[in-house]
């Protein structure tokens, strides 16, 4: 019952050894002297590995790691069955999870890793996720069109949906010229109280989707009502504007972020649907596998309204400020839309038109 | 799950340790980091975050290079950064090491035996949103909403400290979703072999002689705790529990010499030494002694058969 020698180079080492050990010792005693140069060696490398990562290793040492790896993991499992020294097993079994830890380390780099999630993770689980997008997209478009329609029988509703921090003065009871002023960032309201705002905003919406995404879970019943009420405060909000007259400017006004913003939330909705709808249909699988595999999908749509939404602060932060001629407005949202349609439905197909022909 | 239909983990000294199959197939274990270092490597981390963004946002407002509006949503925006992905980050660069992981000792790794995958890293790290950074805000809210909205959030507090408490391998919900564990770095030290190092073994042969009756009584757990013992520097021949045990032990397996003052040590490493031979022989044919009590279980089974 010896080690399986892996690496000729490791043994010659080993037999030069074997040489100068007494024969009269103990089985286990004479198995471990062999062998402990080795495990030494092999400790070295791990903690090099450990300290600086195991680009710090030359090509050799590498490859002396794996295979010392290898040859500590068959001496832990000779050293079970033979051995009774419990200072032995608990070193080998320790060296052998370390060693573990840095062979199995992840090894693609952070730079391959980010550009295959956008040029065709992300692409692909979107278009993997057609009926949850549905649900997304659906909830907030349900939501303002009640949002609307309420507003219209009742404006009082406005007080009921939109929390007061956010609508700020922006109230049923404004005048239009006031109104009109917040739109287009007069004098009166340019400067920090303007800033702060699209600063809250942000936050709120990234607050509001990450609860939607993650709420998911739970049948995705929670994510639909957040999204359906985000979609509630945007009818009412665009219900008062159109009443004054304004609804071409606020939906300008809207658009330039919005746009981007908003489709972020429905993402997100859709992620957490994608999580819910495997709660309720997991099909063949169990409950727990299900939500582990869509997990997968639902993670990859939660990355995509992260960065969308970082998309629509910077345009909220920097352009809806300076951009005040609507057509601008129109033309920056939409286009932003236009971008994210075409990348999300052209992204990542290239591979499949690759491997098509050879098949 | 291969390790869900196994007896699951043991307890060693205190800690929960967690049998784990690589792809090798040879099974090592991790001990199951505790829910104090967890939460001392979190508060460390939210403290290095929070540090840096106070740095980075003291840094962009005192240069006034940017108008305010662009200031804030900037601020705001690197609040972002430094939560969910500054820890998905970190444990992807560091191989599932946070800063503040990195200085409690403890790390993340895929249940499964399998290398830490991208996926299960932003999995875990974004349920974190829900499990840690939006409870913690709402904890600060308490007390200023209606009733129903503290009950709601402290229900919400319950689950989530809950959950890692209430299952055995001290899994968060985002450990659960993404099939990973938080365990304690392992560390190695390889202390010397006792039948190596004896001061006896090389010069006095037949100080003691030991037959094989007197071997036949201690199993492997007596012989390991006499290891323990052994390796115990503060001890020595005139320590009193070690004449006890000297005492113990010649009763027990009925050793006719006299053991002389002074030579209390030299003996139970001689015994030593002689056991392990005597115990390991015997696991080569497949006779394993787990304690002094075989001779108990074995009547027990013929009694039985």
């Amino acid at each position: 019952m010896t080690d399986l020698r892996i690496d000729p180079r490791m043994d010659s080492g080993a037999t030069l050894y074997a040489g100068a050990v007494p024969n009269d010792l103990l089985r286990s005693a004479r198995f471990r002297l062999e062998r402990e140069a080795h495990w030494r060696k092999l400790d070295a490398l791990v903690s090099r590995a450990e300290q600086g990562g195991a680009a710090t290793l030359t090509y050799e040492e590498v490859r002396n790691l794996a295979s010392g790896y290898r040859q500590a993991m068959n001496s832990l499992s000779v050293a079970r069955d033979i051995s009774l020294d419990r200072a032995l097993v608990a070193y080998l079994e320790s060296l052998c999870a370390r060693a573990y830890l840095v062979v199995y380390a992840p090894q693609e780099s952070l730079g391959g890793l980010i550009s295959r999630l956008l040029l065709s993770g992300i692409p692909q689980a979107v278009r993997r996720s057609a009926l949850p997008l549905f649900i997304g997209f659906l909830a907030l478009i349900l939501g303002a069109a009640a949002g609307y329609r309420l507003y219209g029988s009742d404006p009082s509703w406005f007080y009921t949906f939109v929390p007061p921090e956010m609508a700020d003065l922006r109230t049923p009871d404004a005048s239009a010229d006031y109104l009109r002023s917040t739109i287009y960032g007069d004098e009166r309201h340019e400067g920090d109280g303007l800033a702060a705002f699209a600063a809250y905003l942000f936050s709120h919406n990234t607050g509001i989707a990450v609860l939607v995404f993650a709420l998911g879970v739970f049948v995705s019943v929670p994510s639909f009502i957040l999204t359906f009420y985000n979609g509630l405060i945007l009818g009412a909000f665009f219900a008062m504007f159109a009443q004054r007259g304004l609804g071409y400017d606020v939906f300008a006004w809207l658009s330039i972020h919005g746009v981007t913003e908003l489709a972020a939330i429905s993402v997100a909705c859709a992620g957490g649907a994608r999580l819910g709808l495997a709660v309720l249909l997991p099909g063949a699988r169990t409950r727990r596998d299900a939500l582990r595999h869509q997990a997968h999908d639902a993670v990859k749509l939660a990355i995509l309204a992260a960065l969308m939404l970082v998309a629509a602060a910077f345009i909220e932060g920097f352009l809806r400020q300076l951009v005040q001629d609507p057509t601008w407005r129109l033309a920056i949202g939409w286009g932003m839309g236009v971008f994210w349609v075409s990348w999300l439905l052209l992204g990542g197909r290239e591979g499949k038109v690759k491997r098509e022909p050879v098949r | 799950m291969k390790q869900s239909n196994q007896p699951d983990q043991a307890v060693k000294d205190g800690r929960r340790v967690m049998p784990f199959i690589p792809p090798e197939g040879v099974p090592i274990s991790f001990a199951i980091a505790s829910i104090g270092s967890r939460l001392g490597a979190q508060i460390l981390d939210i403290i290095f975050t929070t540090l840096f963004l106070i740095i980075c946002a003291l840094a962009i407002v005192f240069s006034g290079a940017l108008p305010s509006s662009a200031t804030m949503v900037l601020i705001v925006l690197l609040g972002f950064l430094l939560r969910v992905p500054y820890y998905v980050l970190s444990e992807l660069i560091w191989n599932g090491r946070t800063l503040g992981k990195r200085i409690t000792g403890i790390r993340v790794i895929n249940a499964d035996g399998r290398r830490l995958t991208p996926h299960q890293v932003t999995a875990r790290n974004l349920m974190k949103e829900v499990e840690i950074f939006t409870p913690t805000a709402l904890l600060f809210s308490i007390g200023s909403g209606s009733p129903w909205q503290d009950g709601l959030t402290a229900l919400w507090l319950l689950t989530v400290i809950i959950v890692p408490l209430a299952n055995r391998r001290r899994q968060r919900i985002g450990d659960i979703i993404a099939g990973t564990l938080v365990v304690d770095n392992p560390r190695s030290v390889l202390l010397s072999d006792l039948a190596l190092s004896a001061p006896a073994a090389a010069s006095s042969q037949a100080a003691f002689e030991f037959l094989p009756e007197h071997l036949d009584i201690y199993g492997k757990y007596e012989l390991q705790t006499l290891e323990d013992v052994l390796r115990d520097t503060t001890k020595n021949s005139n320590t009193e529990e070690i004449v006890k045990i000297v005492r113990t032990i010649t009763r027990r397996i009925r050793y006719e010499d006299a053991v002389k003052p002074g030579q209390e040590m030299l003996f139970l490493n001689e015994f030593y030494r002689a056991q392990r031979e005597h115990l390991e022989s015997l696991k080569l044919f497949g006779k394993v002694r787990e304690n002094k009590y075989h001779e108990h279980t074995k009547t027990e089974a013929k009694k039985l058969v």
